[in-house]
């Protein structure tokens, strides 16, 4: 199948180096401590922070907990799977374990922080659109945090290297990575794969996927900081 | 640390409407733990105001006992369904989306098609809805509003006309897969999910069937789905789900969490727009007198009419906002 | 088997296919008789026992016409550690079928949402303040299902917590009401329930006139719904009369 026209289109009408396109929502959830609806294309996410004091066995650091699920209504065919399957089990410890490099758990002795996110819409990439929701919704609730995690995917079809696989262009069956960077102290988090891809290219898509990640995390600045001038509005200072 | 959380962190502590994460807890840890009710912890002060403020027709919101709080609907949201919609009442946010597959009709009833509904409460909602903690919550709101919707066994009387669902009798006919999905509780959730399926199933469009002609009697016949005409799906029966919330004598409508743990009993009553019953459940324990009963479901159709009139504006104007955008 | 289709069986087997394709146009007349011949207003008799399950503190059985079942309550005892300390007692309630309680083996499991009906029915009527930190856990079982299973599991727990000893306000009876064209059925059977245009339950505490539980289906007018609600109040409170007498006799065998 031809995932890239000749004249250099995907089969969404994106260049192969282009992102898709992000809207991020903050305060979605009332009760929340901190909440995000965050879109990458048609993939949309919700995530939302729950912070407890809650004293346990650990009592020098925070306890970072994560769940994933998926609606119902997520994916195009018509399933009802039951809570907590194999597949959403992962998700949630890739997602708590990226978020647990990045929050300063040591400042927070004796709380439980619970990162919830649910898929509204899947459309590829699902693993990276829960981290950035993740990051702000983080953000939002305050949580000190050594860098904005950012997560970004890149694949390799038709020998181009393309960024952020959609849902048809994820189920082509080639390699896709799912990058997630500290930016700021350029550093690497994450990186996950299921398919083989010659050496040569890996620096290519690994690059490609990091920029990815680099447009994402300047986006989310941009995001809080518009949400702390409206903030800051409000307060009428 | 990073410039722009420390401002948020500040804002979060000096908030004048939210206060910092962990303080709230501490609080309510502190405050009287014995409310059965479960996740809202309320000081005796608290549960005193509230109760009197209903009892004075003035609640804490400032509502009056019989006014709901603004309602948002938006239809379309979900694009790979046949129909969808979000429904916003107050700090309240739900998702319902309708989803129409072929399917086989039971053998008990050829000529009907089958609509199943089910409700799902997201961790988002609340921590206590992680795991299976939202199970029992959601099989509760899937049967009340199936009782509320899909009416009697022999669906006579139920909101949603199933025999416009037949394609080809005893053979084929169209399932319909009603989703609820809870993204924020803050009360009144079986309300807020029956006014999303109702815009969700008035934003529905069910393709237009071909049924090939020379089909064998005793096979599947086969049918061609058009990818271009759409039925609009007829929601004029369908009903509107009220609650009506008994807090010491009084009653109130579209009760915030806070008010639902004051509660001793409420009922949820369907009532379609010729003012008829079609469905009812009572919640909570408490015992009522069955002429306080017949005196709730008076006043519930009474303000299911303000409240079907506002919804069927609500959804007419969010189809103009979608068809626009 | 199908060569010998001739031959006369010598055994029964009720045959699920053939009956209730459509539904008979009997219901839908102003006039017809009930298949066990009852007045549309007259419930089936009711035969009700305390004691049934030794191993439980307190248990019952109860049959109308072809509905059976057994309730047994254990407790109070402590509550599982793990949850959360409470000045009220818990109450735990399961309702479950045999896989022989239908004629189609195992549809009984249809029914997931009668446990939490059957504990809010009871949640009013027991005094939870007399047994705080533990749980009373309710569990019935219909052995056959043969139509108003719920109001007789209901009815037939309260007889058992009774028979526990657990302190309640009142017995809670419980009867339902199914509406078949344009008559009222009082207590209908499983075959009249199948083709209802809806039904009215109600679970009540006769002595205190408070009703526990209430759900309605189907369509209802106003003046249909006061007149269903009429029959199923009155029917509870003969039917509280029947379970109390049974308790009686309960003690006074135990005394002699």
């Amino acid at each position: 199948m031809e995932f890239v026209s000749p004249e250099g289109f995907r089969l969404d009408g994106r260049r192969p180096m282009e992102m898709r396109q992000i809207r991020a929502e903050i305060g979605a959830v009332a009760n929340a401590d901190g909440s995000v609806v965050f879109e990458m294309g048609n993939t949309k996410v919700i995530a939302a922070v729950y912070v407890q004091n809650r004293s346990q066995q650990i009592n020098d650091q925070a306890l970072v907990r994560c769940e994933y699920s998926m609606a119902n209504f997520s994916t195009g065919d018509h399933m009802r799977k039951p809570k907590g399957d194999r597949q959403s089990t992962e998700i949630s410890l890739v997602i708590r374990q990226t978020m647990e490099a990045c929050i300063m758990t040591n400042l927070m002795p004796r709380s439980q922080i619970d990162i919830f996110v649910q898929v509204l819409q899947a459309d590829g990439g699902t693993r990276s659109v829960c981290i950035n929701a993740a990051t702000l919704a983080l953000a939002d609730a305050g949580i000190p945090m050594c860098d904005l995690v950012t997560s970004c995917s890149a694949g390799y079809l038709n020998s181009t290297p393309l960024l952020y696989l959609n849902y048809v262009e994820d189920s082509a069956g080639g390699p896709d990575f799912t990058v997630g960077i500290l930016p700021k102290l350029d550093k690497v988090t994450l990186l996950q794969t299921d398919a083989k891809l010659p050496i040569d290219m890996f620096e290519n898509v690994m690059q490609l996927a990091i920029e990815g990640c680099k447009a994402v995390a300047n986006y989310i600045r941009e995001v809080l900081q518009e949400n702390t001038k409206q903030l800051e509005c409000r307060r009428g200072t | 640390m990073i410039t722009v959380e420390k401002i948020i962190r500040e804002e979060r502590f000096t908030g004048p409407s939210r206060s910092a994460p962990g303080l709230d807890r501490e609080i309510s840890a502190l405050s009287f733990p014995a409310q059965s009710q479960g996740m809202v912890g309320l000081s005796f002060g608290e549960q005193h105001f509230i109760q009197g403020g209903i009892a004075q027709d003035l609640r804490s919101d400032g509502r009056k006992r019989l006014t709901y709080r603004p309602i948002s609907i938006e239809t379309g949201v979900i694009p790979q369904a046949n129909g969808s919609a979000r429904v916003k009442l107050g700090a309240t946010d739900v998702i319902a989306s309708v989803k129409a597959e072929l399917g086989k009709p039971s053998p008990f009833q050829p000529d009907k098609g089958k609509v199943s509904i089910y409700v799902d409460c997201s961790p988002t909602a609340a921590p206590v809805f992680e795991g299976r903690g939202g199970d029992e919550l959601s099989a509760e709101l899937s049967t009340a509003l199936q009782r509320c919707l899909l009416g009697g066994k022999s669906g006579t009387g139920a909101g949603i006309d199933l025999s416009s669902l037949s394609i080809v009798e005893g053979k084929i006919c169209w399932d319909l897969y009603i989703d609820g999905l809870v993204v924020s509780s803050d009360g009144n959730l079986l309300d807020a999910l029956g006014a999303a399926i109702k815009a969700a199933l008035s934003n529905t469009g069910i393709p237009k069937v071909q049924v090939a002609a020379s089909a064998p009697s005793d096979g599947q016949p086969e049918v061609d789905i058009s990818d271009e005409e759409f039925l609009q799906f007829d929601t004029s029966g369908v009903p509107v789900i009220v609650t009506l919330t008994k807090v010491g004598r009084h009653y109130i409508v579209d009760a915030t969490s806070e008010e639902e743990s004051q509660m001793s009993s409420a009922i949820s009553v369907s009532v379609n727009r010729q003012g008829r019953i079609c469905g009812l459940t009572k919640r909570g324990g408490a015992g009522l007198d069955p002429s306080v009963i017949l005196d709730m479901v008076s006043v519930t159709k009474h303000v299911s009419e303000q409240l079907m009139n506002k919804l069927d504006s609500e959804i007419s104007a969010a189809e103009a906002c979608e068809e626009e955008s | 088997m199908a060569g010998k289709s001739g031959a006369t069986p010598t055994t029964y087997s009720p045959s699920p296919t053939t009956q209730n394709k459509k539904r008979p146009p009997i219901f839908n007349d102003v006039d017809w008789v009930r298949s066990d011949a009852r007045g549309f207003q007259q419930c089936r008799p009711a035969f009700l026992r305390t004691g049934a399950v030794n191993a439980a503190s307190g248990s019952a059985y109860a049959e109308f016409g072809n509905t059976k079942v057994i309730v047994s309550v254990f407790g109070p005892r402590e509550s599982k550690k793990a949850m959360m300390y409470s000045d009220v007692g818990r109450l735990n309630c399961n309702v479950s079928y045999t896989t022989f309680a239908t004629p189609v083996r195992g549809q009984g499991s249809d029914n997931k949402e009668f446990s939490s009906i059957l504990h809010k029915a009871l949640e009013g009527a027991i005094i939870l303040d007399s047994f705080p930190k533990t749980t009373v856990d309710v569990f019935a079982l219909v052995l056959e299902s043969g139509g108003s299973d719920l109001p007789v599991v209901i009815s037939c727990a309260s007889l058992a917590l009774a028979d526990a000893g657990i302190m309640m306000y009142d017995l809670v009876a419980s009867v339902s009401v199914s509406c078949l064209g344009k008559n009222l059925v009082i207590d209908p059977i499983s075959e009249e329930e199948r083709y209802q245009d809806g039904s009215v339950m109600i679970s009540c505490m006769p002595s205190r006139n408070e009703v526990t539980q209430l759900t309605v289906t189907g369509e209802w007018s106003t003046p249909k719904i006061h007149e269903a609600m009429e029959l199923c109040l009155d029917a509870c409170s003969k039917l509280g009369k029947i379970m109390r007498s049974c308790l009686k006799e309960a003690t006074s065998a135990l005394q002699e």
